[in-house]
């Protein structure tokens, strides 16, 4: 058997705006550079391709994915070696463990830049896990990455800026969007104007969307939130319901939709996982996400050798992405070649970040909504743990995710508490007032084959 | 104004959860018992094991020991459930002919007990596990020995303590940091949250106890942390339905070769142990390594497990591994575990250094513990594991 | 294959047909597994692992393995993996 070793200057795992922006920077410096990614075609979940062949100009895309399309067509064009469907599962300094199509690989690279990007944040509710209940981000892949339309009548239902998306891609696809209700109120969305308002490129964004959502008829009810799904096999009914401040649910506020598919989106959770598997410092911020990577202004991490750009240090967007990216780019040719990351990608990065902390506040999230789910719940899907079960390890185990993860397994299982990782956390706090734990993360950093680990390449 | 206990029970692992389920059945039911531990019940040592019940016919005393806390897993399952318990009996495995005489020996040994394993064949035991590899030699069937989700065993036993007693206070994340003795004998241990009044203390903490022994003024036990390397599959995956374990596991592993835990250098050994569980998912270990108590990782120790459980089943190398950890088990220097009262102060009790075999062994490690606390006659001579004999 | 369960535009690739569950199943190339069995109506693609319960795709990117299906024996997330003709792909989960 052939070792299936690579070799680079730079390896960077993720081919989003922050990892593009990072590769295209390396690149053009004459640095070699492979990129990792999950996904099928660069672009990450937000400047998602079609697959190969498919034109999709039905698809309505906001003005902030000219710059993607910039990125992508500069990414596609230089000498950057492009890995896709890569995962990467094992890592330390200047080694990259890979398994891509079955196969082992390793990627030997002195400079590692970490642009894994976000995930969709969920909490459970009741009919949450019926087939046709999925994440906002989900849905955004189905139309834009695939032109698959996901049903009839969509509800769309969370807190974040990344429902409007959701909603505007459902929308070119076709279905109907009988609901799209954000938990945070109106008044509280206010807080995000000084972040728009501050930002040109924000501001036409906000424009756009809401006269894409005026076209269509859709109005978006604030302090609104999904309370249950219910459906025979799959989701065929929706109740959403007003909320307080706080998140929980007015009650006698309730309306059923008749729907086919549900969006839900909570915001995103920082993708750390490959980041402290590599020794990294990561930091609780509550309003970018939860813990996130700590970088100084250059994109350093915390272990030498090792960069970090866009949403592993805190839920920012594209723009903070591609803008972080850049100057991860810049900073790892500077530890290469000598010489300084130009002050204006420090600025821009820095000012990107400003406006889009600025704009986040708004939309922390409630702490009532993780009182949505009943007893009867599943909260953690992998091993079907109910809300009821979690609550007596709490109870017994103590107040603390992995003390309700030994003592019902919940967090267990292949997402490796990915998905149910966030509420656990507010199960566990509401009991006990403590603090989050960081995530233990452990190898592999996802789910590979037993023959994968046995095949590793030494390094 | 301190707080006030009949007993505390320090470490709230498998042992610790025994000693409370059977000092509740035992003691009077004002008895108050506290169990502490610096972090979530069954948090470390138990929640980072195989559990495996198995019966270890090497002597009559220890054939005796661990047949009869098999029986007593057997009846907690029947009386609490909710662990997870499956009695799957363990295949002894050989790779090629060379071990294949170990069968013969193993049987007879249990044999010798009035017990029974039996040698089958290719034939049979593609039948009894088509999922093996089809060149191996036959193996060695024993039905007595199952499994447990040990975490959850944990809640089962507390559960039943509460049941027994309802002055059962179960109090995780509360590190002890000192045992107070006064006149000579125990009077109590300080906590975080404050002191308890105490004149019984049980040091059931595992790879801990010689630091809760330090604690009490006691020179360390002979105690030492061997890591386990271990790797588990996703669910409804698992090519096996039987407990798997290399023969040659019998020539290392409980008391059988003699080691130096304080060498620095140790190598580590391992034959392969593959355990079904009930979710479909197939956890595979397990290694056998001194080096303190670091938890990271040995790759190659890993390796090696995986790769003989790939090449017992085959089909287990495009299973997806979800998670894979170090756990330690607390070994004791004679390889038997300390079950007793230290003789030299009197109040402070042990139940520890159970290596490998802490689950197995926990139902009966509390049974005796407990009558010996009530001063009834035990079960079986508990004279073998008396902590004294470190004295 | 319907169209209306195509964004317009979208589908002009080469059609792949694979059978799920034993049915047979157009897609087109460059498609998940996942996406195109939602395309094809498919919505239960796994049985949860304790309850048995039918469970779908969640996060469409390979974060959840909500996913999970048998593809020659293999157990796949269904949204990272890309249809080829004729694979033989099995529901995930609890048998």
């Amino acid at each position: 058997m052939s070792e299936r070793v690579l070799t680079a200057d730079v390896g960077i795992v993720g081919a989003g705006p922050a990892g593009m922006a990072a590769a295209n920077v390396c690149a053009l410096a004459g640095l070699s550079v492979v990129v990792l990614d999950e996904g099928h075609r660069a672009g990450g979940q937000i400047f998602r391709q079609l697959p190969p062949g498919a034109s999709g100009t039905a698809i309505a895309e906001p003005p902030s994915h000219h710059h993607g399309h910039e990125l992508l067509t500069t990414f596609s064009h230089s000498q950057v070696a492009l890995r896709s469907g890569a995962t990467v599962w094992d890592a330390k300094p200047g080694r990259l463990w890979f398994e891509q199509d079955g196969a082992s690989w390793l990627l030997r690279c002195e400079r590692i830049v970490l642009a894994p990007g976000a995930y969709d944040r969920c909490i459970p509710f009741p009919g949450w896990t019926l087939p046709g209940v999925l994440t906002a981000g989900a849905l955004q892949v189905m139309v834009r990455g695939f032109g698959v339309v996901p049903g009839k009548r969509a509800l769309v239902a969370g807190s974040g800026p990344l429902l409007l998306p959701t909603v505007t891609a459902l929308l070119s696809a076709g279905v109907e969007v009988v609901g799209a209700v954000e938990a945070s109120s109106r008044w509280r969305a206010l807080r995000a104007l000084p972040g728009v308002l501050g930002n040109g490129a924000r501001l036409r964004e906000a424009f756009w969307y809401a006269r894409q959502l005026l076209r269509a008829g859709v109005k978006l009810q604030w302090g609104w939130t999904i309370v249950r799904c219910e459906g025979d096999g799959r989701v065929q009914r929706a109740t959403i319901a007003r909320v307080d401040g706080e998140g929980r649910p007015r009650p006698g506020s309730e309306r059923t939709l008749e729907v086919d598919v549900v969006g839900a989106g909570f915001g995103l959770v920082p993708s750390i996982e490959l980041g402290l598997h590599l020794g990294c410092t990561s930091r609780w911020n509550a309003a970018r996400g939860g813990h996130c990577l700590v970088v100084d202004r250059e994109q350093r991490t915390s272990v030498a050798g090792v960069w970090a750009a866009g949403e592993a240090c805190g839920i920012g967007g594209a723009e903070v992405a591609a803008a972080e990216g850049k100057v991860a780019g810049h900073a790892v040719v500077a530890s290469a070649r000598g010489g300084h990351v130009p002050l204006l990608a420090l600025a821009k990065a820095a000012r990107e970040r400003r406006s889009s902390d600025a704009m986040l506040g708004a939309f922390a999230p409630l702490p009532g909504l993780h009182e949505l789910a009943r007893p009867d719940t599943i909260v953690c899907r992998c091993e079907d743990v109910t809300l009821a079960v979690a609550q007596q390890a709490a109870a017994l185990h103590g107040p603390s995710a992995r003390a309700i993860k030994v003592g019902c397994r919940a967090g267990m299982g292949p997402c490796q508490a990915r998905i149910c990782g966030p509420s656990l956390q507010a199960l566990a706090s509401r009991d006990g007032a403590r603090a989050m734990d960081v995530p233990v993360v452990q190898v592999p950093l996802k789910a590979v084959r037993a023959s994968t680990i046995l095949e590793a390449p030494a390094g | 104004m301190a707080e006030t206990a009949d007993l505390v029970v320090v470490g709230g692992g498998i042992v610790g959860c025994a000693v409370v389920q059977h000092c509740a059945r035992l003691l009077p039911a004002e008895t108050r018992i506290v169990l502490l531990d610096r972090g979530p019940i069954a948090g470390a040592t138990s929640a980072s094991c195989m559990g495996h019940l198995m019966v270890t016919p090497d002597d009559a005393q220890e054939y005796t020991f661990s047949a009869t806390s098999l029986r007593l897993w057997r009846e907690l399952a029947e009386r609490q459930g909710g662990f997870d318990y499956n009695p799957t009996g363990a295949l002894y495995l050989a790779d090629g002919d060379g071990d294949v005489e170990l069968f013969e020996v193993l049987r007879r040994q249990f044999a010798d007990h009035g017990d029974r394993a039996d040698v089958l064949d290719q034939k049979q035991l593609r039948e009894l596990e088509p999922g093996l590899a089809h060149d191996l030699p036959g193996a060695l069937f024993y039905p007595g020995d199952g499994v447990v989700l040990p975490m959850l065993a944990c809640g089962a036993m507390l559960r039943e303590a509460k049941r027994h007693n309802r002055n059962v206070v179960v109090r995780p994340f509360s590190a002890v940091h000192g045992v107070r003795t006064a006149g000579g004998r125990v009077a109590g241990v300080d906590t975080a949250a404050g002191p308890i009044d105490a004149p019984i203390v049980v040091n059931c903490s595992g790879v801990w106890a010689p630091e809760i022994a330090r604690l009490a003024g006691l020179p360390g036990l002979p105690i030492h942390p061997r890591a386990g390397n271990l790797a588990i599959t996703g669910h409804h995956v698992t090519p096996i339905r039987t407990q798997l374990l290399e023969i040659a596991y019998i020539r290392f592993a409980h008391g059988a070769a003699k080691v130096d835990p304080t060498r620095t250098d140790d190598a580590g050994g391992h034959a392969v142990n593959m355990q079904p569980q009930t979710n479909g998912g197939c956890l595979v270990g397990s290694t056998r390594q001194f080096r303190g108590m670091d938890r990271t990782l040995n790759r190659e120790l890993l390796h090696r497990s995986l790769a003989r459980a790939r090449r017992y089943a085959p089909g287990l190398g495009e299973a997806p591994i979800v998670r894979t950890w170090v756990g330690l088990r607390p070994y004791s220097i004679d390889q038997h575990p300390l079950i007793g009262p230290w003789p030299s102060l009197p109040g402070f009790w042990i139940a520890a250094g159970h290596e490998g075999l802490g689950i197995s062994l926990a139902p009966v490690t509390g049974l005796l513990l407990a009558q010996q606390i009530a001063g009834v006659p035990t079960e079986l001579d508990a004279t073998p594991y008396r902590p004294g004999r470190f004295s | 294959m319907s169209n209306d369960a195509r964004v317009p535009g979208t589908g002009d690739r080469p059609v792949v047909e694979f059978t799920f569950a034993g049915r047979t199943v157009s897609a087109f190339a460059g498609d998940t597994i996942a996406m195109a069995l939602w395309a094809a109506g498919e919505r239960a693609l796994r049985a949860s692992s304790a309850a048995g319960a039918p469970r779908g795709v969640l996060c469409n990117m390979g974060i959840c393995y909500e996913c999970l299906v048998v593809v020659e024996g293999k157990t796949v997330r269904a949204c990272t993996t890309i249809v080829e003709p004729g694979m033989n792909v099995q529901r995930g989960g609890k048998p």
